[in-house]
């Protein structure tokens, strides 16, 4: 039974009063809704706190019709005074969260679908809230009542559609159905046409598509920063799409979202990467094109699209400058007596990079078996220098494991047909400057594929004739840049 | 010099030798037989000698070691030194700035293969086929053997689109279109030679006259080579016969001699003359070796002529290369695999064997490895030229071994450093030849110096693209030329050379690959 409370005066006033929140937020969000342009930064911080506040009045409203239900019930019924202030207190605070949540939409570059129906949705669940503050209890009757319980329930439904639309925004289109089991999937009738799968390695995803993205893109719609909720750090978070929904119509490049954007003409608001960065070439936005009408495939060969050809070089005057010999001389100085002793012993086999560098280079492939651990160790004095280095079929083993790890710059190592293991190829996580390596000929093993998550420069991999396997699952870090 | 005056030696002592035998030094016999032994000749010698000797004894205070005497260029740039060790003249130096690619392969289709059947996909060409070429066309023109006005000639092979560049490609490469990909076209070369010699001398040389370094001798005196018991410049021959150009292809000019190219043969005794003679041991041969060098050492000790270094680093090189040239070139030590993947038959001279010998001397550290693969010139006046016939041929006996190569540098990961270069010395007219004015019996096509089409891989060569374009025609270029010491000129900086910095004093100039006139480095074709 519900029971009047005299207090309505009060609550007129009140009532009335906090009518001013609402037209506030209904003003907000007519005319100043979001448009995807982004604002001050300090609007984009109070913005942030939507996300943390917005699960408080969520738990009162869900609270509300559970303790109608359990107030019925004489042990419960001391429970019923609560409820009146809880609706109070849960509209308070929509209307809260729901302002911060304009600041986050309207300033953080917001917009589409998506963002509408969160935002409208959570607006009417405002309403909701002060026509049940309003009118609980103020009629008796059943069908007042059973008005009242009605409304509660598309309180609540509603609030579960706001929530939803605001996971989506916060967590991509389908971050609930993502990991939706096959025949739950099926009988629910989902369609799995977006379900996200890991590229191929070798695919024209991973060759051509991905390159561009990492090159443009993930500093803002990346692992750490994911700009529109959106990221674009993999073929699975690509297809997921963000806050305005999927960025791939799969076989419609012209409207998928991600080729709108990067497409749009130099100059133009939407335009991304935004304005004052460097618009993508003709010849990436041809590639993204491609791949999108050919069906956003995570597996199509890359040489099966045809027409791309890779991006050409500007036209510019080469400039070359003049060598500065008193300051290479200098740099060349600290181990210059060392390298000297070292060529008297292995006569052209270590040599400046070039004559403008005090870079050094060794090449002791041709010296065979004359050249093994113990050499490799003697020219210790000289690790530092090295940026390329080739121990081709020479006798060098794992015990130089460390010693190679300790060549800090190497940009390019090769250790062709020798007796090397995935024990050397592990010690070489260290290798920050590694651009390729090459493992052709030797015993090493898919196993040592692990370092290369290390080696964020590496661009190469020679791994044919080894236990490698082409047909082996490789490591993202590694798509596309391993030759068997 | 030092031979004539040996004989002159020998004629004195036989003609006198009944005087040598007298002990009396200053007997006057002997002086007067002296007298008599000098002849008219031997006076006129030792004066032009003599006078000779005065003139160059002034001009050595002058221009002595020219290259020494200056630390700058003739332009006033600092000169980049080339010195080395004089009994190591192929000693590596490093690169004037750090180079994408450490070694060469060039690959020379010699008698310039037709763009129109390979690269040059022209569907006006063919719409036009068999009509009078305009009148435009042959203002102003010269060719080799077309008169009158000829028919346009489409392409005799279809087209499609290779590779995920989609380049239009002809059916005749079905093997290196495979490569597609790796691969940088230039469409828009072009050359001011219009006879196969002299063009290719253009090419190779960068001049097309006899008596210039080849790229390959500049290269190798920039930068030397890795492996001393191999010579650092390897030219390998196929199609059974030599370029147009000869040996001068290979020649290192004014350069020091050392730097020339080597022909190795593919097959029988990979060069020639090298093997000891029958019943000469090795150990002999050494002790032998050993005698020459110290006679040569004497002389040079004597003379100061840097040829007889080179002579002494010869004989060496060759005695170290009798172990390793004979390995080097052995092509039957390749997997069976390998040898099908190249379509090797070891014991014949075929370019498939060159490529695959080319690989080997690759992995050995040779700098420059050229390649001559002679039977482009299809001009229709016979079948071997004609393009329906013979044409089909070359193109067989190059695109699986030329992909092969490609593929094997690739995965060894020595696509990165190598560079590959394919082409002929100019190309091919888009009209059908009319050798005297008549309808021939096959199908050719002219000389065209106007563009032809090269293709290079590898380092510091961006792949996948192509550069440059011709007309509709395929006739003249309509964007991005590329000259000749344009090319040169990138391909010195892929080996991290500026063309104007590899250079040597000589007649006064600074001589250069890129010749005198400027050159511009195609960055848009660079990685």
């Amino acid at each position: 039974m519900i029971v009047p409370i005299p207090q309505r005066p009060l609550r007129y006033r009140l009532g009335l009063f906090s009518l001013a929140p609402i037209l506030l937020l209904l003003g907000l969000l007519l005319f100043f809704p979001p448009d995807g342009a982004q604002r001050s930064d300090w609007a984009q911080f109070i913005g942030g706190f939507h996300l943390l506040t917005i699960h408080f009045p969520i738990a009162l409203i869900l609270l509300v019709p559970v303790l109608e239900v359990a107030s019925r019930s004489r042990r419960f019924q001391y429970l019923l005074p609560v409820i009146e202030p809880l609706l109070v207190l849960a509209f308070f605070s929509v209307i809260a969260s729901a302002i911060l949540g304009w600041f986050l939409a309207r300033s953080g570059g917001s917009s589409g679908t998506f963002v509408v129906q969160h935002m409208w949705a959570g607006f009417f669940v405002s309403v909701l809230c002060w026509l049940g503050w309003m009118f609980r209890g103020r009629f008796p009757g059943l069908r007042f009542d059973i008005a009242y319980f009605f409304g509660l329930a598309v309180t609540v439904l509603l609030i579960s559609f706001t929530g939803y639309r605001g996971g989506q925004l916060s967590h991509g289109a389908n971050h609930l159905t993502e990991h939706l089991p096959g025949p739950l999937r099926n009988w629910l009738g989902v369609s799995q046409e977006h379900g996200p799968t890991a590229s191929t390695p070798d695919s024209f995803f991973a060759v051509r598509v991905e390159p561009v993205l990492q090159q443009n893109c993930v500093a803002c719609h990346g692992r750490s920063s994911q700009k529109n909720g959106l990221r674009l750090d993999s073929y699975e978070a690509v297809m997921r799409g963000g806050k305005s929904g999927l960025a791939i119509k799969t076989g419609d490049f012209k409207n998928s979202g991600l080729f709108q954007r990067v497409s749009c003409p130099p100059g133009s608001e939407k335009i991304m990467p935004p304005q004052g960065k460097t618009p993508l070439s003709p010849d990436q936005i041809k590639v993204i094109e491609l791949w999108i009408s050919t069906g956003a495939s995570p597996s199509l060969a890359a040489n099966a699209a045809k027409g791309v050809s890779a991006p050409a070089r500007p036209a510019v005057d080469v400039t070359i400058t003049e060598i500065d010999d008193a300051a290479v001389a200098k740099q060349r100085a600290p181990f210059a007596n060392a390298l000297a002793e070292f060529d008297k012993r292995y006569p052209g086999a270590i040599e400046y990079e070039s004559r403008d560098s005090s870079r050094l280079t060794i090449n002791a492939s041709l010296m065979g078996s004359n050249f093994g651990d113990s050499d490799l160790a003697d020219i210790k004095p000289l690790y530092g220098q090295f940026v390329a280095a080739d121990f081709s079929n020479t006798a060098v083993t794992d015990r130089s494991a460390l010693n190679l790890a300790a060549m800090k710059h190497l940009r390019k190592l090769r250790l062709m047909r020798t007796k090397i293991t995935d024990a050397t190829v592990l010690a070489l996580s260290g290798l920050s400057e590694l651009e390729s390596l090459n493992v052709f000929g030797t015993e090493v093993t898919p196993a040592a594929l692990k370092t290369a998550d290390h080696l964020p420069r590496l661009q190469h991999l020679y791994a044919g004739e080894t236990r490698i396997s082409a047909n082996g699952t490789l490591p993202v870090a590694l798509k596309g840049k391993v030759q068997f | 010099m030092p031979d004539s005056e040996k004989i002159d030696q020998d004629a004195l002592t036989h003609d006198s030798a009944p005087i040598e035998n007298s002990s009396a030094a200053a007997h006057p016999e002997e002086i007067l037989a002296r007298l008599q032994a000098q002849t008219r000749r031997h006076f006129l010698r030792s004066l032009s000698a003599g006078v000779g000797s005065m003139f160059l004894g002034s001009m050595a205070l002058k221009y002595a070691s020219p290259v020494e005497a200056s630390e700058l260029n003739i332009d006033g740039t600092p000169r980049l030194a080339f010195k080395r060790d004089p009994t190591r003249p192929l000693s590596v130096l490093p690169p004037q700035f750090p180079a994408r690619a450490k070694r060469i392969i060039y690959l020379h289709m010699a008698g310039a293969p037709s763009q129109l059947e390979l690269f040059e996909h022209k569907p006006d060409l063919a719409r036009l086929d068999g009509q009078d070429c305009p009148a435009s066309f042959l203002q102003g023109k010269r060719f080799a053997f077309i008169s009158g006005v000829p028919k346009l000639l489409g392409s005799q092979y279809p087209f499609h689109q290779a590779g995920q560049s989609g380049v239009w490609l002809s059916d005749r490469l079905p093997y290196f279109e495979k490569h597609a990909d790796d691969v940088c076209f230039i469409k828009s070369m072009r050359t001011d030679q219009f006879n196969h010699a002299p063009a290719q001398l253009l090419v190779h040389t960068g001049n097309a006259r006899l008596g210039y370094a080849s790229m390959g001798s500049w290269v190798t005196y920039g930068l030397g080579s890795e492996n001393q018991n191999l010579p650092g410049f390897i030219v390998l021959i196929s199609g059974g016969k030599q370029p147009d150009g000869g040996k001068q292809l290979w020649s290192s000019g004014f350069l020091p001699s050392i730097y020339q190219g080597v022909q190795c043969r593919s097959h029988g005794e990979p060069v020639l003359y090298l093997e000891n003679p029958q019943n000469v041991s090795r150990s002999l041969r050494r002790s032998e070796l050993d005698a020459i060098d110290e006679i040569n050492r004497q002389q040079y000790a004597e003379f100061g002529n840097p040829e007889t270094i080179t002579r002494i680093s010869q004989y060496e090189m060759a005695f170290r290369m009798q172990m390793e040239a004979t390995d080097a070139l052995d092509i039957r030590k390749e997997s069976a695999a390998t040898l099908a993947a190249y379509g090797s038959q070891p014991g014949e001279e075929s370019f498939a064997n060159n490529c695959l010998v080319a690989r080997r001397l690759a992995e050995r550290g040779v700098r420059f490895i050229q390649l001559y693969h002679w039977g482009w010139d299809s001009h229709g006046s016979n079948a071997k030229e004609a393009l329906n016939l013979g044409f089909m041929d070359r193109c067989r006996e190059v695109d699986q071994p030329m992909a092969a190569l490609l593929a094997d540098l690739k995965q060894r990961g020595m696509l990165e450093d190598t560079l590959v270069v394919w082409g002929g010395e100019f190309g091919r007219t888009s009209m059908r030849e009319n050798r005297n004015g008549a309808v021939m019996q096959f199908v050719g096509r002219d000389h065209n110096p106007g563009a032809f089409t090269v293709w290079m891989a590898g380092g510091g060569i961006a792949p996948g693209i192509t550069h440059g374009e011709t007309d509709a025609m395929g006739y003249e270029i309509v964007k991005d030329p590329v000259e000749i010491r344009d090319l040169h000129a990138t391909i010195l900086y892929a080996m991290g050379f500026d063309h104007r910095k590899l250079n040597y004093s000589f007649q006064g100039l600074d001589q250069k690959l890129t010749s005198v006139k400027p050159a511009r480095i195609v960055s848009e074709v660079l990685a």
